[in-house]
């Protein structure tokens, strides 16, 4: 192994290391027996995750699975996160799939979907909060779904458009002028060609809509997603260990649930 | 004419119509969710008010208003600066990530093992995620602490207040919109063309520059506009821990909150141009569609 090898590896342990720093502190702080998220820990404690509640304190001091809006708010944050991903690999692989052959205004389009992530989310989710208001509609989860897509679908289309490649396009053409029609071509080639993509792109929606705060903080008045529900909470209330506890859980969750996703898809890995 | 002439012609139709049937819903949802928003948010700021029955007198005060305030070349540059200045941070930290990862990491199923860690702490709520610098970098912090329990320091560093915050927070939070599309774009060099540089005797630092690094520039600048837009458009952040230093952001957020919308509208309509303009200049010089095209 030569040294190129080693500092590669030293390095990408250590922009790991740099992204779960805060991942560790979380996890530590919440088995904290006091309330301030600070250094030193006196005590090791389980009462942030699971004492039942006198019915007479703050709700910065309800323990976490105790806490009903939380829970109200995790339901919130999977239905928009589960809609949202879906959205994303259906209009993902439609769009990626039109883009793909010179047609008109291709260039424009494409911009115009890229646009989608560049407009900042503090200017659109105003934009949004004009349109609702002038046209009279009421705010709800699945408008938060579809807005936070349209700032999902540019990561989804680019990874799908730089996939469809002269190879894809030679077993394609194999096929049709093997007189296959042209779904069962899109049903039998193309699509376990990019099905790769078409994942990918539902779990980079889950992901983003899981974490977007800003677009849905606008638009939705009221408790909303748990990173909206979480965010006032934060601001209004004193910061103590319950949050870290409940960010533990979620961490927990989203470990699960990707190690078997990640264990899945790898066999699949060429 | 035979059935399968007609049949063929009907195919061919389908095909040809079918690209512009499968634009349709993206097309959709782009109007609905970003185009007429959009268009909104440029029509209300030329407005005095914004009432229940709808815009009212027509006027350019808004722009007037904030052009000709003092305040605003500070705002504009805390806005533009701080995130330009996570951008680099950001692909400082994250252009070495892709390309070791590309170009170190030999087995695939090692990579995607990496690129799943990276994707673990994005599932952690963002709030709690950028709350948990606190016992880090906060006034009671470890790293405060340690150094007065050494003695290094008296008084506790103001680490996650101010400007700092901005550049510790937003580059570790938007580092993977910069190592995704770096990623990408690296994956798609031909390995032939730096062969051939190498067989040739080209110096390593010249392969990279030369060939590497310019072939990855659209992904690099897909890169740079992701994590720019992304920290333009977080007001949260800043209002958490900005400690009082202005973006062009958090000033929408506040007039929005204290229902002054035409004066919020005029201030997006400025936020949206200049992001527009940036990315105009990027494309100009860098042609970002070779990435997917």
């Amino acid at each position: 192994m030569g040294w190129g090898d080693r500092l590669a590896k030293v390095y990408i342990a250590l922009i790991i290391l740099f992204i779960y720093i805060p991942t560790f502190f979380m996890i530590a702080l919440s088995f904290k027996s006091g309330a301030k998220v600070s250094f030193p820990i006196e005590g090791f404690t389980w009462d942030w995750y699971v004492k039942p509640p006198t019915g007479y304190e703050y709700s910065a001091y309800i323990s976490i699975m105790h806490d009903k809006n939380f829970f109200t708010a995790l339901n919130n944050s999977l239905f928009v996160s589960i809609v949202t991903a879906l959205l994303t690999c259906l209009l993902v692989t439609t769009t990626a799939l039109a883009l793909r052959k010179k047609i008109v205004g291709r260039d424009l389009l494409f911009y115009l979907f890229l646009l989608g992530f560049i407009v900042p989310g503090v200017a659109l989710g105003l934009g949004v909060t004009f349109m609702f208001r002038l046209f009279g509609i009421e705010s709800s989860l699945l408008a938060v779904a579809a807005i936070v897509t349209v700032y999902t679908v540019p990561f989804g289309l680019i990874l799908m458009m730089s996939r469809f490649d002269p190879e894809l396009a030679t077993y394609e053409y194999a096929a049709s002028v093997l007189k296959a029609s042209p779904l069962s071509v899109f049903r039998r080639i193309t699509f376990p060609l990019i099905i790769f993509e078409v994942i990918s792109a539902a779990i980079m929606g889950f992901l983003l809509s899981w974490g977007e705060i800003i677009r849905t903080q606008f638009v939705m008045k009221g408790m909303g997603t748990l990173a909206t529900y979480i965010r006032n909470e934060l601001s209004i209330n004193p910061i103590t260990p319950k949050w870290f506890a409940a960010g533990t859980i979620i961490a927990i969750i989203a470990f699960v649930g990707l190690a078997i996703f990640a264990y899945i898809m790898s066999r699949r890995v060429r | 004419m035979s059935t399968l002439q007609l049949k063929m012609g009907l195919t061919d139709r389908v095909a040809k119509y079918s690209r512009y049937l499968l634009l349709l819903p993206g097309f959709v949802l782009l109007l609905l969710f970003l185009l007429i928003p959009l268009s909104m948010i440029v029509g209300i700021s030329f407005f005095e008010r914004f009432t229940v029955t709808g815009p009212e007198n027509l006027t350019l005060k808004n722009y007037v208003a904030f052009f000709t305030s003092p305040q605003t070349p500070v705002i504009l540059l805390n806005t533009f600066g701080m995130s330009l200045l996570a951008c680099l941070i950001a692909f400082l930290l994250g252009y070495p990530m892709a390309y070791f990862l590309v170009f170190r990491v030999k087995s695939a199923r090692v990579r995607f093992f990496v690129v799943s860690l990276l994707l673990v702490p994005f599932l952690i709520d963002w709030s709690v995620r950028v709350v948990a610098w606190l016992p880090i970098l906060g006034e009671s912090g470890i790293i405060n602490y340690a150094l007065m329990s050494w003695g290094v320091i008296k008084e506790p560093l103001e680490l996650l207040f101010g400007r700092s915050a901005l550049l510790i927070i937003w580059p570790q939070t938007y580092l993977l919109w910069m190592i995704f599309p770096s990623y990408l774009a690296l994956t798609r060099i031909d390995p032939d063309i730096i062969n051939a540089a190498k067989v040739l005797k080209a110096p390593p630092h010249r392969v990279f520059f030369d060939i590497t690094f310019k072939l990855s520039l659209p992904g690099v600048v897909m890169g740079f506009i992701f994590v720019f837009v992304s920290a333009l458009g977080d007001y949260v952040t800043p209002a958490l821990w900005a400690g009082g230093i202005q973006t062009l952001g958090l000033s929408v957020a506040n007039y929005a909150a204290n229902f002054v919308w035409p004066y919020a509208a005029a201030l997006s309509t400025i936020l949206v141009a200049i992001a527009l303009l940036i990315l105009y200049v990027l494309l100009k010089v860098v042609d970002i569609k070779k990435l997917v095209y």
